[in-house]
């Protein structure tokens, strides 16, 4: 909303400046965004007087003027204007200035005649279309002033932005009401001074209004002009639509955004001559209608009706969608002679369907929407009428036709000033409550003096509650002045949280990534669709977005793969090709039992690319493979304390070949705590990775739900030492090394502690599995209460030699 | 006899003293205690006489000879050490301490995950508790129950992005409030970090972000409270002297509300740095950081809660903007691109 502080002037006697205005009303909850001079492009223009005017010897329209600018030196001017003339006062670029468009005026020749400066016409100055000459300027402007002093064009306005609720301040008035209020000046309504003209008739002979329904347009009032000329509105009123950015158009429709801006009554100006059958109806659309409904607005577009949008007809058709824009069969033209000005209250809620569904949102329907002053618009219709009668020559028939089945009804609420004082932590005095009330409008009865009375005003359709008057009096005492105290938080005993929340799990879980080495990314919950296309992921399931941004956001992410590989594209894409990534996010997937309709998932994801380990001396050069995204994940089993965990090979998987499934036993039995393997190539392709690309995808709420059943448990230390017998393994490459540890754990050789592989040897050869390898593990034998001797661990180790190859194709 | 047995082992001291500076290594030293010291060596040789001497004499020879002995001893230990702090520097020449370490590879948290838990950290000790709740959302408990009943204008405060007609991705965090309050009872004091989406993307808008939420319930909670708690909270997320300020503002669902800038945590609030405008304040000298405000009472009727008997105050920030001002990141899109040059800058 932009204000001209000129303007706001005339309503109320403010002597700051506009830095102290903006303070004041941001401090008072109306947030100035910005102070704006409307006419900065061309301040530097100035006012010339045409001392001579003499044809260009070598064109046929060009004219060499001499121009007095004020300076000492008359300035020679080459003008292609027809218009322009001897004695002439007009505006005057000079050398140097830079013109609204951003062409800069040089010194420069035209067709051999030296020119200082250009003469500008309206256009040139953005003051209106008008390029058919050049502007002249009234005869009493001195050379060498200013134009936007000579003008005396509006340099002063302020951008304030209004919160929904303040509706009332969607006006120069209602932010002249504030600003009386934040600086206890009076506020003064421009004078009524509106002549009716018995002789052109009444109103109600010319319209009958006819409303169907009191609860969508409580109120229609109309006024009839007649002997209307339409033409440009007069300078004043131009100048000051354009300084707070609205384009000028012709006086009558100027009249209507005038008061629009001034009082924020929106109006509509119908060609009466158009208008057929002398009634105005207010109702719904009818599109149950063979073909459904439709109305051309007055921007030429046809919109289809639903039975929600409410029309203003005539005798015979709709000829304006209420509230939201006029229609193309009625509307003003620079024909027209008479004029029905239309000054009506609409339900917000009808009117913001229509413009939302259309999308049409227009400076009436954005008000109309939040809700317009009902006892203030007559008003706005007087003062509406008297400017079109002062800038059109017309004739304001007597009377005004109108409807009013629903009246404004006065509401008043309870205001105890205890409960505001301890609402807001402040100790305000009944004095300065009731004189700000007072000051806003409302009437106070505090003849109880512990709960009084207090019956706001017509525009403040925001304070409905009692709640709403304690913030207003904070808001003009200062929200800013409340003190600061520590409030005692007190908690129930039955309520007080456990340690081990879904929050503070997840920040453990990337405490451990980081600890391992890996970056965390975060990526929007959306994807493409093709995104999980890609992926080969199924479509059932899939939570689509109805409205999205783009075709990349349009559907939640199943898996939390995704996003981890388009992550991979960015960074090989800016060159960086080593990548340790994980992310901690939802994934999401349809759950009809859900009250969203959602089942959301916390996903561990962690992703492993190119080298192992930094590219720098002295680690040894590698790329990262299975072995180093399943040590990730054993890890983190470890750490979290879950285990024993099974690493099931997967025969298929939508987008990882190979694919392993984490199991992890647990009391309530073995469950599948996530999936890791490689990207297929094919896909990896497609992120543009060459190498392979090794992912895990965990399931952090179940982590979590297996976790907090698990806790450190203490063991005594070993009193006696371990005995180590170290036994190779030759077996086909095709056996598992999990299988030969099974089988040496079925021997159930006595005293063993614990086995590991301490060495793998693959001989070179084709990796095609027909090969054969060398495995060693390491037995640790160990006795609680004594020190082994070598025999019996010799004994008990033999068994293990003897029943491998018993047990499986395998050699010792 | 005995002058020429003594000039005799003089002489040896004197060759030793001589010699051992040519021993160039342990080895050659070891050559030269040989030579001299060992069981065929000069003195054994030189001891050799003293058998055959007379009995007066011998005195005077073995003392001497264990005196020559001593000094021997002497002079070839302390070439020793002379050659071991040698040997000792010649292997420290080949330590290089500048090679670069066998570093494991780092970790780092995302901006916005340090921020998060800057922020909860705060807060917990304030002495709010953590809740989490789901971000796919319905239609009631992310607008209708906040005081915002469909068509209503405050709606267009957030673009929201749509499941059904129903079901929405969460526009703020404030549905928390909504379901902490229906399953508890007062008093509440709880925060909820989280992800939030809207319909809206350009230089300074990503469709999805992270809010924190907090809310307290109790009986007699006041704005001064919520001021306490605020300034408390920005002292120490960004330094002692923050100064805050309030704004009247507006949100369906609290009443009154304001705004909350701080000062500026570049310029100090002055507006400037070193006679420049400052970027980070636009020269106000002050940052918009959170909107709050008290409970809207409609708010505690769509939950069950008694406005007359309780108050309570809400607030929420964006941890975007908390991690720009803190880290000074200029470009938000720069968060959510994961380029691993951003995200090593964080660790």
């Amino acid at each position: 909303m932009h204000i001209s502080l000129q303007w706001l002037r005339e309503f109320v006697p403010f002597q700051g400046t506009v830095q102290e205005l903006a303070e004041r009303l941001t401090m008072q909850g109306l947030e100035v965004e910005a102070i704006i001079d409307p006419f900065e492009a061309i301040a530097s223009i100035v006012v010339g007087h045409v001392l001579e005017c003499a044809d260009h010897p070598d064109s046929d329209h060009l004219h060499v003027c001499s121009v007095d600018v004020g300076g000492p030196e008359v300035l020679q001017i080459v003008c292609g204007a027809p218009n322009v003339a001897k004695g002439q006062k007009v505006p005057v670029a000079l050398i140097g200035t830079t013109m609204p468009g951003g062409m800069q005026i040089k010194k420069g020749k035209l067709r051999g005649v030296a020119s200082h400066g250009m003469i500008c016409s309206e256009r040139e100055l953005g003051l209106s279309e008008d390029h058919e000459g050049i502007m002249v300027l009234p005869e009493t402007f001195a050379p060498g002033k200013l134009l936007v002093d000579a003008l005396g064009l509006e340099r002063e306005v302020i951008e304030v932005s209004i919160t929904p609720n303040r509706a009332d301040c969607l006006s120069v008035l209602g932010i002249a009401r504030e600003t009386a209020l934040g600086f206890g000046l009076p506020l003064t309504m421009p004078a009524l001074n509106l002549k009716e003209d018995a002789s052109a008739g009444d109103a109600n002979t010319v319209v009958r209004i006819d409303i169907a329904d009191g609860e969508l347009c409580p109120v229609y009032r109309a006024r009839a002009l007649t002997g209307v000329k339409i033409a440009k509105s007069p300078d004043w009123m131009r100048y000051r639509l354009i300084a707070i950015g609205q384009r000028p158009i012709s006086n009558i429709v100027d009249v209507t955004n005038y008061i629009l801006m001034e009082l924020g009554q929106p109006l509509h100006a119908f060609d009466n001559k158009l208008l057929k059958g002398g009634v105005i109806r207010v109702a719904p659309a009818t599109p149950d209608q063979q073909d459904g409904q439709s109305i051309t607005t007055l921007d030429g577009q046809e919109r289809k009706l639903l039975a929600s949008d409410l029309l203003i007809w005539d005798g015979e058709r709709p000829v304006a969608l209420a509230g939201v824009m006029g229609g193309a069969n009625s509307s003003v033209s620079d024909e027209t002679t008479e004029v029905l000005l239309e000054c009506a209250i609409f339900r917000p809620g009808t009117i913001r369907k229509t413009a939302r569904r259309l999308a049409l949102p227009s400076e009436a329907s954005y008000r109309f929407e939040r809700g317009v002053d009902q006892v203030g618009s007559l008003f706005a219709l007087e003062r509406a009428a008297q400017l079109m009668a002062e800038v059109s020559g017309a004739r304001v028939l007597t009377g005004i036709a109108m409807a009013e089945p629903k009246p404004w009804a006065e509401r008043s609420h309870g205001f105890r000033i205890d409960r505001c004082n301890a609402l807001l932590g402040l100790s305000l005095t009944p004095e300065f409550c009731k004189t700000t009330l007072t000051g806003l409008g409302c009437t106070v009865d505090d003849s109880n003096a512990a709960n009084w009375r207090v019956t706001s005003p017509p525009h403040r359709l925001d304070l409905e509650r009692e709640v709403d008057l304690f913030e207003e009096c904070g808001r003009v005492h200062g929200l800013d002045r409340i003190p600061a105290v520590l409030p005692r938080i007190s908690k129930s005993l039955d309520s007080v949280q456990m340690r081990d929340t879904e929050f503070g799990f997840l920040q453990r879980l990337k405490a451990w990534a980081v600890g391992a080495g890996l970056r965390e990314a975060i990526n929007y919950s959306f994807v493409g669709t093709d995104d999980l296309d890609r992926l080969n992921l199924p479509v059932e399931g899939r939570i689509t977005i109805a409205n999205p941004l783009s075709e990349d956001q349009n559907v939640l992410r199943t898996e939390i793969a995704p996003g981890l590989l388009n992550n991979v594209r960015h960074n090989l894409a800016q060159g960086n090709a080593s990548l340790r990534l994980f992310e901690v996010a939802k994934a999401f997937v349809e759950d009809t039992t859900s009250d969203t309709g959602a089942r959301e998932n916390s996903r561990l994801g962690m992703l492993v690319h190119g080298a192992r380990h930094s590219q720098e001396w002295p680690w040894e050069q590698g790329e990262a493979d299975y072995l180093d995204v399943k040590g990730l994940v054993e890890n983190l089993l470890a750490h979290l304390r879950l285990g024993p965990a099974s690493f099931i090979l997967e025969p298929a998987h939508p987008y990882l070949e190979p694919c392993v499934r984490v199991e992890v036993a647990a009391k309530s039995g073995v469950r599948l705590v996530g999936r890791m393997g490689r990207v297929q190539p094919k896909i990896a392709d497609a992120y543009h990775a060459r190498k392979d690309i090794w992912l895990a995808d965990m399931d952090a709420d179940l982590l979590r739900e297996l976790s907090r059943a698990t806790k450190p448990s203490f063991k005594s230390l070993p009193k006696f030492p371990p005995v180590r017998r170290d036994v190779t393994v030759i077996c086909p490459a095709t056996l598992h090394a999990e299988a030969i540890e099974a089988a040496v754990l079925e021997i159930k050789p006595k005293n063993l502690e614990s086995l590991a592989l301490v060495a793998v040897y693959a001989p070179e050869g084709p990796a095609d599995g027909k090969g054969e390898r060398n495995l060693t593990f390491r037995l640790t034998y160990r006795h609680a209460d004594r020190t082994l001797v070598d025999k019996e661990v010799d004994k008990e180790h033999g068994k293990v030699l003897s029943g491998l190859p018993q047990k499986l194709p395998v050699r010792i | 006899m005995l002058k020429s047995f003594l000039e005799g082992l003089d002489g040896l001291t004197l060759e030793c003293e001589a010699r051992r500076g040519q021993a160039c290594s342990l080895k050659d030293l070891e050559a030269l205690r040989v030579e001299f010291l060992g069981r065929k060596g000069k003195l054994a040789a030189g001891m050799g006489a003293l058998a055959q001497m007379g009995p007066e004499d011998k005195p005077a020879a073995g003392k001497k000879a264990n005196e020559v002995k001593n000094a021997l001893t002497a002079l070839l230990e302390s070439r020793q050490a002379e050659l071991e702090a040698e040997a000792a520097q010649d292997a420290l020449a080949g330590f290089d301490p500048s090679l670069p370490g066998r570093r494991p590879a780092a970790g780092s948290l995302h901006p916005v995950t340090l921020a998060m838990q800057e922020i909860c950290e705060v807060l917990t000790g304030l002495g709010f508790e953590v809740v989490a709740g789901p971000e796919v959302e319905n239609d009631w408990n992310n607008f209708e129950a906040l005081n915002m009943p469909p068509d209503h204008p405050a709606r267009d405060m957030q673009d929201t992005l749509y499941v059904s007609d129903t079901v929405l991705l969460r526009t703020h965090t404030s549905p928390l409030q909504v379901r902490t309050m229906l399953s508890r009872k007062p008093p509440v004091a709880v925060i909820a970090p989280g992800k939030v989406y809207r319909r809206d993307s350009d230089i300074t808008h990503t469709p999805m972000f992270h809010q924190i939420e907090g809310l307290l319930v109790d009986k007699n909670v006041s704005m001064a409270d919520l001021r306490g708690t605020l300034t408390a909270f920005v002292r120490q997320l960004f330094s002692a002297d923050t100064k805050v300020r309030f704004r009247p503002s507006f949100f369906p669902f609290t009443e009154p509300s304001a705004e909350v800038d701080i000062s500026c945590m570049l310029c100090g609030g002055e507006g400037h740095v070193a006679g420049e405008p400052c970027r980070v304040c636009k020269k106000t000298g002050w940052v918009e950081i959170l909107g709050c405000g008290m409970v809207d009472p409609n708010v505690f009727r769509s939950v069950g809660y008694d406005p007359e008997a309780y108050t309570g105050f809400a607030f929420g920030l964006g941890v975007e903007r908390v991690a720009m001002l803190k880290y000074g990141i200029g470009d938000l899109r720069m968060f959510f691109e994961n380029d691993v040059r951003f995200l090593e800058q964080f660790s």
